[in-house]
């Protein structure tokens, strides 16, 4: 069995707030393949963002390692692009230039024209073509998701970190950006696709992309389950959601998730 | 817009009422130069037809008619109460034309004295920026370094820059060096101020998005913090600004050999009351002429924000 691109053992995290130490994550462990599109889901407050803070090399862990193609992780690196819910861009430079600008800082060897090139090759593959010369702020919030999305392929990094990237974006633009984002990321050979990892709280937005699916449960944020996702490549929604398949996989990482929140609804520990 | 929305305007109607006004007698004992007035409202009024034309929007033809209207109607006012009627001690109160007039007759005098007090202005202003921005931006940068610098520059800010005047002169040769000192103080601690607290507010989001990106140190500091605190720091030039204005024409009150605030005093003191509104005047249209360009600047490099 190849080894895993990104190995997750035993990782826990605390934080404190006001005083006290909380835990917010608690012996997580999972790898991802190279190559391998995970999504990490589970209700608001199970530390699913903090986990990938973590693997954006922002936050320390208290303890247990995380290793990127067996070495352990320390801080952010070169092989790591990441794309945020909020303020991905800068909002002072263009469309055009923030890409640019990412490129800058991950190939050195590029020359100014060859980096504005590889952005504008990117800015047309997310449908920005026209948009390069506005900044941010000119941009409706999934055309800047879209241009976070350029900057993070454009980059060529191994690996991709997203945090959230569709959930302030209105329904039908979700589904846009989530049907852009998987034919991106498809339409690399399977050799070289990027090792994706995607948090999210959309159930059917991580059936759609991802190979394999971890839920996370909350307080502290444990991993509940680690779910393959048993549908060929390419996927395409609209057959895809048709099938009695899909409602059942569906059926089953929901109760995954609520499975967390009956049995606390059940408990003591009442937490709305 | 349609040539009606663009020409059928009160404020022309203002103008004919302004020139009407020129046909009653004078009855003021003094020179009125009412020529001069008439020459000015026509004037304005020419410039305001030709970018009556060129306006584009419909909002800004009608604020730049309002002005001109409020201009053409305070001239009516200040005419009828000085030259037409003269119920204001003529002495104290010069007719319009004769402020005009005045200007007209002194302009070398003023320009070389605007471009005196400017020159200071410019300098020490510059002087300041170039000296406050980038120490404000290490210092803020430093966490522990930002939050004592933020105490100390608001003690040195609390000091009216004026009282440092005496000892400005105590301590520097000439009168122009101690107005570029005093300007730069003025303007030293607002822009100080505002670079560290631009730099320790940047949106936390937005340093994370640059620390997953590998920016460089060096970088980071003047690609990424510099561009982020940049609103603050316009917002502190913009408050050094102004103030430089004012303690320049006072320092120039105290002890110049030029500049507008020295031709204010310098002719109230002979009771030449017509240059000194000539140089009240003036000083007003300087300093808003400066602020717009400023203005602009901002507009432009801050132009990303919404």
């Amino acid at each position: 069995m190849p080894t895993n691109k990104i190995e997750i053992r035993n990782l826990s995290v605390d934080y404190t707030e006001r005083g006290k130490q909380f835990n917010a994550l608690h012996d997580v462990s999972f790898g991802v393949g190279a190559g391998e599109f995970v999504s990490v889901i589970g209700a608001s407050g199970c530390g699913k963002s903090t986990l990938l803070s973590v693997l954006e090399g922002l936050y320390q862990a208290a303890g247990g390692s995380v290793e990127i193609d067996g070495t352990p992780l320390h801080g952010t690196g070169r092989e790591r692009g990441v794309v945020f819910q909020h303020y991905s861009l800068f909002p002072w430079m263009t469309t055009r230039s923030n890409i640019a600008f990412g490129i800058k800082q991950a190939r050195h060897d590029l020359s100014r024209r060859e980096r504005y090139q590889i952005a504008d090759e990117f800015l047309g593959k997310v449908g920005l073509a026209e948009f390069g010369k506005k900044y941010p702020s000119q941009l409706s919030g999934g055309m800047q998701q879209r241009a976070a999305i350029a900057r993070a392929l454009a980059m060529n990094t191994e690996i991709l970190l997203m945090d959230e990237p569709f959930s302030a974006i209105d329904a039908k633009n979700r589904i846009i950006l989530q049907e852009l984002l998987l034919s991106l990321w498809e339409g690399d050979s399977p050799e070289h696709r990027k090792t994706v990892v995607f948090v999210t709280h959309d159930i059917d937005e991580a059936i759609l992309l991802s190979d394999k699916i971890v839920v996370l449960t909350a307080h502290p944020g444990t991993v509940n389950e680690i779910v393959q996702v048993p549908f060929e490549r390419p996927r395409n929604r609209a057959e895809l959601v048709k099938t009695e398949e899909y409602g059942r996989f569906r059926n089953r990482l929901l109760s995954l998730l609520y499975q967390d929140v009956a049995e606390r609804i059940g408990g003591e520990e009442v937490v709305l | 817009m349609t040539l009606k929305d663009r020409l059928l305007r009160v404020a022309h109607l203002l103008f004919v009422i302004l020139l009407l006004v020129q046909l009653l007698p004078d009855r003021s004992t003094k020179d009125v130069y009412t020529g001069a007035l008439i020459a000015f409202a026509v004037g304005l009024e020419a410039l305001t037809l030709a970018l009556s034309f060129l306006i584009k929007k419909k909002e800004s033809l009608t604020l730049l008619l309002d002005i001109v209207g409020f201009i053409f109607v305070l001239l009516t006012v200040w005419s009828l109460a000085t030259a037409k009627f003269n119920v204001l001690n003529d002495l104290l109160f010069p007719a319009p034309g004769k402020v005009l007039h005045q200007f007209a007759e002194d302009r070398e005098k003023i320009i070389i004295n605007i471009k005196s007090s400017l020159g200071i202005t410019v300098k020490g202003f510059l002087l300041a920026a170039a000296a406050a921005i980038p120490l404000g931006l290490f210092l803020g940068w430093n966490a522990r370094l930002g939050g004592a610098a933020t105490y100390i520059s608001k003690f040195f800010s609390s000091i009216p820059p004026i009282v440092y005047i005496p000892y400005g002169i105590a301590l520097l040769p000439t009168f122009r060096s101690v107005s570029v000192f005093v300007i730069f103080l003025a303007t030293f601690w607002p822009v100080f101020a505002g670079t560290m607290s631009g730099v320790m507010h940047v949106d936390q989001r937005i340093i994370d998005s640059a620390k997953v990106l590998n920016v460089p140190k060096p970088e980071m500091l003047f690609s990424v913090i510099l561009p982020a605190a940049l609103p603050q720091i316009f917002l502190g030039c913009n408050q050094g600004l102004s103030v430089s204005f004012i303690l320049l024409t006072s320092a120039e009150m105290i002890g110049a050999r030029d500049g507008m605030g020295y031709y204010v005093k310098y002719y109230s003191d002979f009771g030449d009351y017509t240059r000194t509104i000539t140089g009240l005047l003036v000083i007003g249209v300087v300093v808003i002429g400066v602020t717009f360009l400023f203005n602009l600047l901002q507009k432009r490099m801050l132009r990303w924000k919404k």
